[in-house]
């Protein structure tokens, strides 16, 4: 499709833009979004945080076209998800909750190639990526498994190897990581880590100190966007947490409460360092 | 309850090509009225262990006793109702037009009466927190509010042992906590519960005992303090703290849970 006038459209410098975006689910009460705007600009990494129930992945369904918005306007690089959701998901791709649901072909390395089979990927092209994608989610050995053999944690690698064998410029992950062990969530992370300045992504989860190294942290809770913060000053801030059912992870709950800044020190190694550092110091000074 | 596993082998898709032996020889006790914690990678056989403790999954080979007595002896009803178990993402199973009958299902094939299937359904509901969504529909909830209604139609059973898979897989911050007190209030009143958990953090905070199994096979199990202290480097972010610092302060001692190693962090400091 020709859209030589793609920079002029509204949004269009945005790789996401949401204007006052509204959105209920039939038969409920209330919205499960209301008056949400934001924009990500290309090559930013954008956590977003809230509780069960706060609006976050009815956020990510209306990004790639699966819901319309009531009111107010999407745009994907200037593209309405809601008339336009094919051509918004060859730039937009989602990692869904549960990777149960995604998982459809017989073997792995079918699945990884599913959406490429779609774009209509030429074959010789598909399987470099197909290679690509499963190297870089460290399952080289499972392409002939079958996917209903495999752990949770290992289909939800499958799940991110078939959304990176696509290679969208967008990445929406609702929580990406929610059934890897921690040596599976370190690689994962590490990777995305690794897109940061090529891929724009937009990052859905409850593990806080995922999101240490984002350049912005959202809040949604009750369908609104209530904060749009950088991660020191999310981390710092004890009433937004508990205002929207956050809790610290272990390490930068450790360091508050023996008197450190909390965002400095998410790793056990930086906590021991600085503790250690202190009582050699003889210094007790809080 | 004594539940009791032995020698336990499964091999997936035996005799084809894709044969998988997932379980290698695992022999295990869940100790009435204890949380145990089973952890271990990816692909280490955690779920399909736990579900040979209510015969879901028949072994290849070995043995599962109830309280001494072999399970399969048991009528399969009886031992589901006495063993109950919360599959990974149990919200996919949901399927009544309101929770309350979600919940109720269950309970009413065990042919209570109508009144003691209400009171479950709202003990049940209450434990869990989520009594305010008994008259709305399953597929209008969130992720977190789903996974309670779920775990509510186990608990509905009365299990003397309760098995969880991942339960806090997706939940946010403060309902991941509601859920581990909701298990350490089980765990008084009597129930045992078996904790599938790659999360270590959370293991820390509410396990007796610690079973880590790696590739199919036990590799450590034990209290919390012993296992995690033998291996810091497959440790919750509490020990892999203290164990940094234990070389120098060996007076730190073995702190696992978060506020023990507050206070032991606090004493090395002298604050």
């Amino acid at each position: 499709m020709q859209n030589p006038g793609e920079w002029t459209r509204p949004g269009g410098s945005f790789a996401v833009s949401c204007e006052r975006v509204s959105y209920s689910y039939p038969g409920s009460g209330r919205p499960a979004l209301s008056e949400v705007s934001l924009d990500l600009r290309q090559g930013e990494y954008v956590g977003v945080v809230g509780p069960n129930g706060g609006g976050k992945s009815t956020l990510v369904r209306l990004l790639n076209g699966l819901l319309r918005p009531e009111s107010g306007r999407v745009l994907v690089t200037g593209r309405d998800p809601a008339t336009e959701p094919f051509e918004v998901r060859k730039h937009l791709g989602v990692l869904f909750q549960n990777p149960e649901n995604g998982l459809v072909a017989p073997f792995v390395e079918d699945d990884v190639a599913f959406g490429l089979e779609n774009l209509g990927v030429p074959r010789e092209e598909m399987l470099g990526r197909v290679a690509r994608a499963v190297r870089a989610v460290g399952l080289e050995g499972y392409e002939r498994r079958e996917p209903h053999t495999l752990s949770g944690g290992e289909k939800q690698r499958v799940a991110l190897a078939g959304l990176l064998a696509v290679e969208p410029e967008i990445l929406v992950l609702d929580e990406p990581t929610s059934m890897l062990d921690t040596a599976g969530r370190r690689e994962v992370l590490e990777y995305l880590q690794d897109l940061h300045s090529e891929k724009t992504v937009l990052h859905v989860t409850h593990h806080l100190e995922e999101l240490t190294g984002a350049d912005r942290i959202l809040v949604l809770n009750g369908g609104e966007l209530v904060a749009d913060e950088t991660p020191e000053r999310f981390f710092s801030n004890a009433d937004l947490l508990r205002e929207n059912r956050l809790v610290l992870p272990v390490v930068p709950r450790l360091a508050l409460k023996l008197g450190f800044p909390p965002a400095k020190l998410s790793t056990p190694e930086e906590l021991a360092e600085a503790i250690l550092a202190r009582t050699q110091s003889g210094t007790r000074s809080r | 309850m004594k539940l009791e596993l032995r020698d336990l082998r499964h091999v997936y898709a035996r005799g084809t090509p894709f044969e998988v032996e997932a379980l290698r020889g695992v022999s295990l006790v869940v100790e009435p009225k204890e949380v145990l914690a089973i952890v271990g990678g990816t692909g280490s056989g955690k779920s399909t262990l736990v579900q040979h403790m209510n015969l879901l999954l028949v072994p290849t080979s070995g043995q599962v006793l109830v309280d001494g007595a072999d399970a399969t002896t048991l009528r399969r009803s009886e031992l589901r109702r006495r063993v109950g178990l919360v599959f990974q993402f149990p919200e996919s199973a949901l399927f009544a037009p309101t929770v309350e009958e979600d919940v109720a299902f269950a309970p009413r094939q065990l042919g209570l009466d109508e009144e003691e299937v209400r009171e479950r359904v709202r003990q049940s509901l209450r434990a869990l927190g989520a009594g305010h969504l008994a008259g709305r529909s399953p597929f209008a909830l969130s992720g977190g509010e789903k996974r309670r209604a779920a775990i509510a139609g186990v608990l509905a059973m009365r299990p003397e042992v309760l098995v969880v898979d991942e339960p806090t897989a997706g939940l946010d911050p403060l309902s991941r906590e509601e859920l581990l007190d909701l298990i350490l209030g089980l765990r008084e009143s009597g129930v045992s519960v078996v904790l599938v958990s790659h999360d270590l953090d959370e293991v820390a905070e509410v396990a007796d005992r610690v079973c880590v199994l790696h590739e199919g096979r036990v590799s450590a199990v034990g209290t919390p303090a012993e296992v995690f202290y033998g291996d810091p480097t497959q440790a919750p972010a509490t020990v892999r703290v203290t164990s940094l610092l234990r070389g120098s302060r060996p007076e730190i001692g073995d702190p696992v849970r978060s506020q023990e190693t507050l206070d032991a962090l606090r004493a090395l400091q002298g604050t």
